[in-house]
């Protein structure tokens, strides 16, 4: 069983009467990219500064790399790195500069100072200031900062925000090299499931400070698949049309609904053989749900409960 | 906390403001050394009691003789240093790898009290040396031991100097903006040295008035031996000043959320 990296348990943060977060718990083990979905102020960045240490919790308890406690977690947060929200840069610094700070910060030599700057494309960027970057190049800065200090685990707050398509494709390529080249653990947000849902091994739906949902890679692929739906007022003769057909995979939703997952081009004889049957078919299409649609599905329906 | 010094180092000699300030108070003997001379040239002889320094001597009191211009100066100085670590967010970068609060408030602490010492340092040589030249060494009237006089005036001053400091650091950290703690510091070298002559005013609030380090600073002669007997005093209000102060911001600090 591969080791936790973080265990957090009931994490309740209140501002006033606000509950930001709500008995949230997470367990993040190694080399997982876990993706924490929602809404803009739906509680990820407070999740995070929370981990972080950067605020105080209410209630519940933290657990790095299984130590706890003050001096166990500021030990553990030593082998972290963060870039939560905006990229905290010094903007009269260059990248150099900005680098050699935070190794200092970190206690750790600046011999990698090079390697980082090639890594994330800033090897040319000589004696520019950090205020007359791109904001590309301000996010891929900050993410070097944070790799400075040799995490083991990362946690990106919105690491694509602000990008253009080809700045959020190098980031998300950016962020899986690490993963793979160096065993890194991540912890990563977004507004976006179908960006995450391209990086993520596992989810975390965050939504009014709630985690109403979590759920492996698999899971979200099953759920969010492409299938047919069919409507028909005989689901018990149209099961049975199905079976002759040999299709196994399939969901009876409800007394009028059945999904079917495979033979998807085949939808005109499924139905010529419904027909022939004579199952009343109401209507019969391919269809596939958009991981949008279904993470608003997910959250609209926690609304309306 | 070594390492947390050593990042503060990189920035600081960086940084543009680091220069201005010890430009500032590099400028101001050789103005004043100017003015003086201009003083006298038009026919006015310099009188200590006024003048604060009117040899090189009397250099050892530039810190009396700019307390405010000290304190606006390194106060607008120390709310950027702090102020843009929160507005930058950079605060999150030293504090999530699991530096400890305490810590980081020293060392930003102890960074604004090594500089201000070495702004204060070459103001008074600069005073000294300056005033010496165009109106020669002298000396301090009544003062038989001059090197022992200065050690203690030049120390006793940059304490009650620091204990500012250290209340602007305070206010920098509380804030955790640049505006409002300029806002802020501003107001309470104001309000705390030119509210002496309030509190003199009032019988029950009299007493008040030297627990303010900026009294001592502003309403002193330190050249005249019954304020020189009240240095024990003045070293014993900035002490307590500087522990409260940086107590009370510890603890707040420790319990502020940083966005």
């Amino acid at each position: 069983m591969s080791e936790t990296i973080l265990k957090a348990t009931n994490i309740l943060k209140i501002y006033g009467n606000y509950k930001a977060l709500d008995k949230v718990s997470i367990e993040i083990k190694r080399g997982m990219i876990y993706g924490l979905i929602g809404e803009n102020g739906a509680g990820k960045s407070t999740f995070m500064r929370a981990i972080m240490g950067l605020i105080t919790t209410d209630e519940g308890d933290i657990e790095l790399f299984g130590e706890s406690g003050t001096k166990g977690l500021q030990r553990a947060r030593r082998k972290m790195g963060q870039s939560i929200e905006t990229p905290a840069l010094y903007p009269e610094l260059t990248a150099r500069e900005n680098l050699r700070v935070q190794a200092a910060n970190g206690g750790v030599s600046e011999r990698e100072i090079d390697d980082l700057l090639r890594l994330m494309s800033l090897g040319d960027t000589g004696k520019k200031k950090a205020k007359n970057f791109s904001l590309g190049m301000r996010q891929r800065l900050a993410i070097a900062s944070t790799l400075i200090t040799n995490p083991e685990f990362l946690i990106l707050d919105e690491p694509t925000n602000g990008l253009d398509p080809s700045g959020i494709v190098e980031m998300r390529e950016m962020i899986q090299r690490l993963v793979t080249e160096r065993g890194m653990t991540v912890l990563l947000s977004s507004h976006l499931l179908d960006e995450l849902s391209q990086i993520a091994t596992h989810y975390g739906i965050l939504h009014d400070g709630k985690l109403i949902r979590e759920l492996s890679k698999e899971k979200l692929a099953r759920e969010t698949r492409q299938y047919i739906e069919l409507e028909t007022s005989e689901v018990q003769k149209a099961v049975v049309v199905l079976d002759e057909l040999g299709i196994r995979d399939y969901e009876v939703i409800n007394g009028t609904e059945i999904n079917i997952y495979e033979h998807l081009d085949d939808v005109s004889t499924i139905n010529r053989s419904l027909v022939l049957s004579n199952v009343n078919v109401s209507r019969i299409g391919t269809t596939r749900q958009k991981l949008e649609d279904y993470f608003l599905q997910l959250i609209g329906g926690n609304r309306h409960a | 906390m070594l390492n947390l010094l050593t990042a503060e180092r990189i920035k600081l000699f960086r940084s543009k403001k680091l220069w201005i300030v010890l430009g500032i108070l590099s400028l101001l003997p050789i103005i004043q050394v100017m003015n003086s001379n201009m003083t006298v040239h038009y026919g006015t002889e310099l009188v200590q009691a006024i003048d604060t320094v009117v040899n090189g001597a009397t250099g050892i009191l530039m810190m009396e003789k700019n307390g405010l211009a000290i304190l606006l100066v390194m106060s607008t100085f120390i709310n950027f240093f702090i102020g843009e670590e929160f507005q930058n967010g950079t605060i999150r970068n030293a504090l999530s790898l699991g530096r400890s609060r305490t810590h980081y408030y020293l060392s930003k602490l102890l960074i604004a009290a090594l500089l201000t010492l070495v702004g204060v340092f070459i103001l008074t040589a600069l005073g000294m040396i300056s005033f010496s030249v165009v109106f020669g060494f002298g000396e301090v009237a009544e003062i038989s031991h001059y090197f022992t006089f200065a050690i203690k005036t030049f120390s006793t001053l940059y304490l009650l100097i620091l204990a500012n400091i250290s209340i602007y650091v305070m206010i920098s950290f509380l804030t955790k903006n640049i505006g409002i703690s300029l806002i802020w510091s501003f107001l309470y070298t104001i309000g705390t040295g030119f509210g002496a002559g309030i509190f003199q005013q009032t019988q029950h609030f009299k007493q008040v008035t030297f627990w303010f380090t900026e009294s001592f600073l502003f309403y002193s002669d330190f050249a005249k031996p019954a304020d020189i007997a009240r240095f024990p005093e003045m070293v014993l209000v900035s002490l307590i000043t500087i522990v409260l102060s940086s107590t009370l911001g510890i603890l707040l600090f420790k319990r502020t959320d940083i966005k």
